[in-house]
C-alpha cells in the first residue's frame, strides 16, 4: 500500500529533514507518526499524499511510483488519499455541508447523490444537523471532524492526519481518534502524525518514530 | 460524459456566484470594457452606414467634355468618334449627350424647372462622357486624357465627374484601417480588463483553490471557472456595448437628419447587421477566454 525506500528529503541545500527512510505499510494498518515538533513528521505525511516530492529515494502509494507518476495523474491519486493537514483548510465562504462537498464536485458527482453523501460523512464525524452551519461557528474539534468529513468523503484507500488532535483538550481529542479508528476498522489505511505520546500510548498500534538523523518502526522491531 | 458535464455546470455556478460576489466591482469591469467596445462599434456604424452612399454612385471615373456653345451641330458625334479611335484602349464607352437632351434632363427637376423657364434660351453646350478603362494609375491617366482633349477644337472644358467619389472611398479605406487599429486597441484593453480581473479573484480564491487541489482536482477543474469568468465578462461587455451604441446612435441620428436633409439626402447610422453582431459578441467571449486562461496559468502557480 504505501512503500518508501532510502527517502531523503531537504529544502534548498538545507540539512535533510528526512534521511535513508525505509518503511512499508499494509492496507488496513492504523499508524501513529511520532517525534518532536520539527522532526519531520508533517514533511512524511506530505510525501505519501503526493504533496511534496521526495529528494532523492523511491515512493509507492497505492500502487504507484510517484517519482515516475506524471503532473496529470497526480490529482487522481489524491482522491485515493484522504489529507488533513495541521490547519484544516476549511473555506469560511460556505456551508459545512458545501465544504464536504467539494471534493465530491472535484469528480463530477451528481449534486443530489454528492449532497447525500456529504450528510453521510457529517453524520459519521458526528456533525449531523449542522450541515447549514458555516465553519467558523463551529468549534476547534468540529472543524477538524468537518475537515475528516471532506477527507473521507470521497472513500479513499488511504487516511493521512497531520496533528489532528493538536489544541483540543483530551476529552475532544479522544473523540477524533475514535473518528479515525472507526474508519480503519472499515479496511482505510490510517497514518496520524502526533506529539501527544499519552495519548498514543493508548492505542496499542505500531509507530514511526522520528527524531534527528533517526528513524524508529515498531512495526519492523516486532 | 454526464461527469463532464456537471463539472462545466459547477464551474459556471461558482463563477456566476463570484461575479454577483462582489456586484459592484464586476460591474465596473464590465462597464470599462464596454464603453471601450463601444467605440469600434460606433466607428462601425458609421462606415456601414456610409458605404451604402458611396457605392450609390460609380467610382468608375468619367471625363465629359463640355464643347462650346458656339460649336456647329455636328461637333459632338464627331469628338466622340476621335476619343474612340485616338484612345481607344483607356476608354471603354463613349457617349454624345446632346444640349437639348440636358436640358429636357433639368427640367425634369423641379429645383431647376423655374430659373430655366426665365432664360431666354439654352445656355448648355453639347457633351460628351467618356468612361474609362480600370487600372493602374488611373487620376493620372485622366488627368493627361483631360489635359489632351481640352486642346482640341470646339472643346471648352473637360471635366473628371468621379474624383470626389474617389476621394470618398479612399476616406473610407483609410476608416476602415483606422478601425482596424481601434479595434485591435480594444481588444488589448480587454485582454488586460480581463487579465487583471482573473489575477484579483485568483488571488482572491487562493485557499479554494489549493483546497480543491488537496482532494484531487485536476489544474482543469481549478482553471475551469476563470475561463468561464473570462468568456462570461467578454459576452457581456459586447452586449453593453452594443446598448450603449444602440442608445448613443439615438440623438446622434436625429442631429444628422436635419444635415442630411438639408443636402436632400437621407442618411441614416445603424449598427452593423445581426451576424456582424453576433461574431463581435462570440470574438470578445473567445478573447476573454484566452486572456483568463493566460492570467490563471499565470497566477495559480502555488
Amino acid at each position: 500500500m504505501i512503500e518508501f525506500q532510502h527517502v531523503f528529503k531537504s529544502y534548498g541545500r538545507g540539512r535533510n529533514i528526512l534521511a535513508d527512510i525505509n518503511f512499508r505499510v499494509s492496507p488496513g494498518e492504523f499508524i501513529f507518526v511520532s517525534g518532536a515538533s520539527g522532526a519531520g513528521k508533517s514533511t512524511l505525511l506530505k510525501l505519501i499524499g503526493g504533496l511534496e516530492p521526495a529528494s532523492r529515494g523511491s515512493i509507492q502509494v497505492n500502487g504507484q511510483r510517484l517519482d515516475k507518476l506524471p503532473a496529470r495523474a497526480r490529482p487522481y491519486l489524491r482522491r485515493a488519499v484522504g489529507v488533513i493537514l495541521q490547519d484544516t483548510h476549511l473555506l469560511f465562504d460556505r456551508s459545512a455541508l458545501q465544504n464536504v462537498m467539494l471534493p465530491l464536485a472535484v469528480t463530477g458527482q451528481a449534486p443530489a447523490s454528492a449532497g447525500a453523501r456529504a450528510r453521510a460523512a457529517l453524520d459519521k464525524v458526528g456533525l449531523a444537523g449542522k450541515e447549514g452551519m458555516n465553519p467558523i461557528e463551529l468549534s476547534g474539534g468540529e472543524q477538524q471532524r468537518l475537515a475528516i468529513a471532506r477527507a473521507i468523503v470521497n472513500r479513499p484507500a488511504i487516511l493521512i492526519a497531520d496533528e489532528p488532535t493538536a489544541n483540543l483538550d483530551h476529552d475532544t481529542a479522544q473523540r477524533i481518534l475514535n473518528v479515525f479508528r472507526d474508519f480503519n476498522r472499515v479496511g482505510v489505511t490510517t497514518l496520524i502524525a502526533s506529539h501527544d505520546e499519552a495519548l498514543m500510548a493508548q492505542y496499542a498500534t505500531r509507530m514511526l518514530r522520528l527524531e534527528p538523523g533517526k528513524f524508529f518502526d515498531s512495526g519492523a522491531q516486532a | 460524459m454526464r461527469s463532464w458535464l456537471r463539472q462545466h455546470r459547477y464551474a459556471l455556478t461558482i463563477t456566476l456566484r463570484r461575479l454577483a460576489a462582489q456586484p459592484f466591482s464586476s460591474l465596473a469591469n464590465l462597464m470599462v470594457m464596454a464603453l471601450a467596445l463601444a467605440l469600434p462599434l460606433l466607428g462601425g456604424a458609421i462606415l456601414v452606414s456610409a458605404q451604402p452612399v458611396a457605392r450609390q454612385v460609380s467610382v468608375t471615373p468619367e471625363l465629359t467634355v463640355f464643347l462650346q456653345t458656339s460649336a456647329p451641330g455636328g461637333a459632338a458625334a464627331a469628338i466622340a468618334q476621335r476619343i474612340r479611335d485616338d484612345s481607344a484602349g483607356q476608354v471603354q464607352a463613349v457617349r454624345v449627350v446632346p444640349r437639348d437632351e440636358a436640358l429636357a434632363s433639368l427640367r425634369n427637376d423641379p429645383t431647376w424647372d423655374q430659373a430655366l423657364a426665365v432664360l431666354p434660351g439654352n445656355p448648355l453646350p453639347d457633351a460628351v462622357v467618356a468612361t474609362l478603362t480600370e487600372g493602374e494609375h488611373l487620376a493620372d491617366r485622366a488627368g493627361k486624357l483631360a489635359q489632351a482633349w481640352k486642346q482640341w477644337e470646339h472643346v471648352d472644358q473637360v471635366q473628371l465627374d468621379s474624383a470626389w467619389v474617389q476621394r470618398l472611398e479612399a476616406i473610407l479605406r483609410f476608416a476602415r484601417v483606422g478601425l482596424l487599429f481601434l479595434a485591435a486597441c480594444v481588444a488589448a484593453v480587454v485582454l488586460a480588463a480581463v487579465f487583471n480581473t482573473v489575477r484579483m479573484q485568483a488571488m482572491l480564491q487562493r485557499e479554494e483553490i489549493a483546497v480543491a487541489r488537496l482532494v484531487g482536482a485536476t489544474e482543469s477543474f481549478v482553471r475551469r471557472p476563470f475561463l468561464y469568468l473570462g468568456a462570461l465578462s467578454g459576452a457581456l461587455a459586447a452586449l453593453l456595448a452594443i446598448a450603449a451604441a444602440a442608445i448613443a446612435l439615438a440623438p446622434l441620428n436625429s442631429a444628422l437628419l436635419g444635415l442630411a436633409r438639408s443636402y436632400g439626402a437621407d442618411f441614416v447610422l445603424h449598427l452593423p447587421g445581426l451576424p456582424v453582431l453576433a461574431a463581435a459578441v462570440l470574438g470578445t467571449s473567445i478573447l476573454g477566454a484566452l486572456a483568463a486562461r493566460w492570467s490563471v496559468t499565470r497566477n495559480t502557480r502555488f
